[in-house]
């Protein structure tokens, strides 16, 4: 039986702010410029949003969006407190509210002030699920991410002999294609020997395995397939969508598995979903909090196998041109933190083959994935239905 | 032209504590007494940890805390570098080892007296108390 979310919900506008480091403007106001240039781009009025899902923590609420744009009747106000994979797990509550009937249209944002406003280490200990770690980690010197995911990527050194080299790849390629996007943080060349010499975060992470403490906004809309293929931009569907949570959701440390995130559960569900599998992807845009964490989604997901992801990233593998590119924006590695909602929008353009310099030839089918809050993992495949 | 002032000198950082809950009030009062316990089911007799009101195992909410061997083999570790709370920044790099205790849960602890360059999966190490105030006191790994 055909899953009746596939291909019923689509991605109608994408909109970002500049990526900077030092703003001005509110986590608010770079929601609101992004939301509306998602909405110009999708061509809808404002005022006919009746779904938001802001990030939170992130300083806006929806109803906010009622204030500034005018809403004329919002039926859908929804927080998703899954850290990184928030924005994507949006997509999957969005794409039942519009498919269902709940909403026409239905806004996910991100604003984030993360390097002129809070930085990491205050900004984590406002998630309700870090209560734990703040309890029996924060004590011990574990507060940040990259302590808390260190010792996994720490322990699939050992078992699978992952190196800082294959790590290093990851981080050197994602500028690479940081710099051909022209809206990123960083826009200088980045070379294995710049990774090693950096200085060392928490063993094994270095400076340039961390992803970015930056300003900026962005907005997704989403609509029913009936509505968007009327808009003004090329139909890209929602083909599957999930999201997952892992065991001890709220203690690594407890974990039965360190290296089993909630995208083992969420992939093979978006997989069946969309009736695709992982050598159908041509593109794939990973969360990419740390290095690590985008080799060891390589494996969930099914393109190699568990402990192959260090070699599988070498050799130009992905790279655009090669077999598998990933985060073909930049990520959040070298063009800006906005929690990985800059993640759906590149995927969007390049399904719509507006990818500039880096479109990957005949984009059809594509792949987003977000994770965080401990290990959640949520995925998303989209399809070119133009 | 006059000296500018001398800021005052900022407060030295403060180590973060626990906050006990109702739930896990017993562990932590066995820290404080040197004493390692656990809290294990009433019914089926599982240890869990960290502290919590139900057993997902077998749905009771009785529990009792016993005390438990110290232990324990390295599941994993992490040598932090970067001081993301001032206090630390002294004592930077320090490692904290995740342990897989005989008894059964994980405790993450800092790992004293071992370098780093020694560490492999499955050393063998114990857990130690390192009271840091009158009500709070900490694990800590050392070699066994």
């Amino acid at each position: 039986m055909v899953h009746p979310l596939r291909d019923k919900a689509a991605v109608s506008g994408i909109g970002e702010t500049a990526y900077t480091r030092g703003t001005s403007k509110s986590g608010l106001a770079l929601q609101l410029e992004a939301s509306l240039r998602a909405l110009d781009d999708a061509g809808i009025d404002p005022r006919d949003v009746d779904g938001v899902i802001p990030y939170f923590p992130g300083g806006a609420i929806a109803e906010d969006f009622i204030a500034n744009l005018g809403l004329k009747d919002l039926t859908l106000s929804a927080f998703i407190p899954m850290g990184g994979a928030t924005c994507v797990a949006g997509i999957q509550m969005a794409a039942m509210a519009v498919t269902t009937g709940v909403c026409k249209h239905v806004l996910i944002s991100v604003g984030r002030t993360g390097y002129s406003g809070q930085r990491v280490s205050t900004r984590l200990q406002q998630f309700p699920v870090f209560a734990q770690a703040a309890e029996f980690e924060a004590p011990i010197g574990m507060f940040a991410p990259a302590q808390l995911y260190a010792q996994g990527a720490r322990r699939h050194m050992e078992l699978y002999g992952t190196t800082a080299r294959q790590m290093a790849e990851v981080a050197v390629v994602t500028r690479q294609h940081a710099i051909l996007n022209g809206n990123v943080v960083m826009n200088k060349p980045l070379t294995v020997e710049d990774h090693h010499a950096s200085r060392m975060i928490a063993d094994p992470f270095r400076l340039f395995d961390c992803s970015l403490e930056s300003d900026g906004g962005a907005a997704v809309v989403i609509s029913a397939t009936e509505r968007a293929k009327d808009l003004k931009k090329p139909l890209v569907t929602i083909a599957g969508t999930a999201e997952g949570h892992p065991d001890s959701p709220a203690s690594i440390a407890q974990r039965p598995d360190l290296l089993e995130f909630g995208l083992v559960k969420s992939a093979p569900r978006a997989f069946a979903m969309a009736g695709v599998g992982p050598k159908d992807i041509d593109v794939a845009e990973i969360y990419d909090c740390f290095t690590f964490t985008v080799i060891r989604q390589l494996e969930i997901l099914g393109f190699c196998k568990t402990g192959e992801g260090g070699p599988f990233v070498m050799d130009g593998r992905i790279a655009l041109g090669g077999e598998l590119p990933i985060n073909t924006h930049g990520g959040l590695l070298s063009q800006g933190h906005v929690v990985g909602l800059n993640h759906v929008i590149e995927l969007t353009r390049q399904l719509r083959r507006e990818a500039g310099k880096a479109q990957v030839k005949d984009a059809e089918l594509g792949l987003v994935t977000g994770y965080g809050d401990m290990g959640d993992g949520s995925i998303a495949i989209l399809r070119r239905a133009a | 032209m006059s000296q500018a002032p001398v800021p005052a000198a900022p407060p030295a950082p403060e180590r973060p504590l626990p906050t006990p809950t109702r739930d896990s009030q017993p562990f932590w009062d066995g820290m404080r007494e040197g004493r390692f316990l656990l809290q294990h089911c009433s019914s089926c007799g599982k240890v869990r940890h960290y502290p919590r009101p139900v057993c997902s195992h077998c749905f009771s909410m009785e529990s009792e805390f016993k005390e438990a061997p110290l232990g324990g083999s390295l599941h994993a570790w992490t040598a932090c570098h970067h001081p993301f709370n001032f206090f630390f920044k002294a004592s930077t790099p320090y490692i904290v080892a995740l342990v897989d205790m005989d008894a059964g849960v994980r405790v993450n602890a800092q790992l004293h007296g071992v370098p780093e360059s020694a560490l492999k999966i499955g050393l063998r190490v114990k857990l130690g108390f390192e009271p840091v105030n009158k009500e709070v006191t900490l694990p800590v790994f050392v070699a066994e």
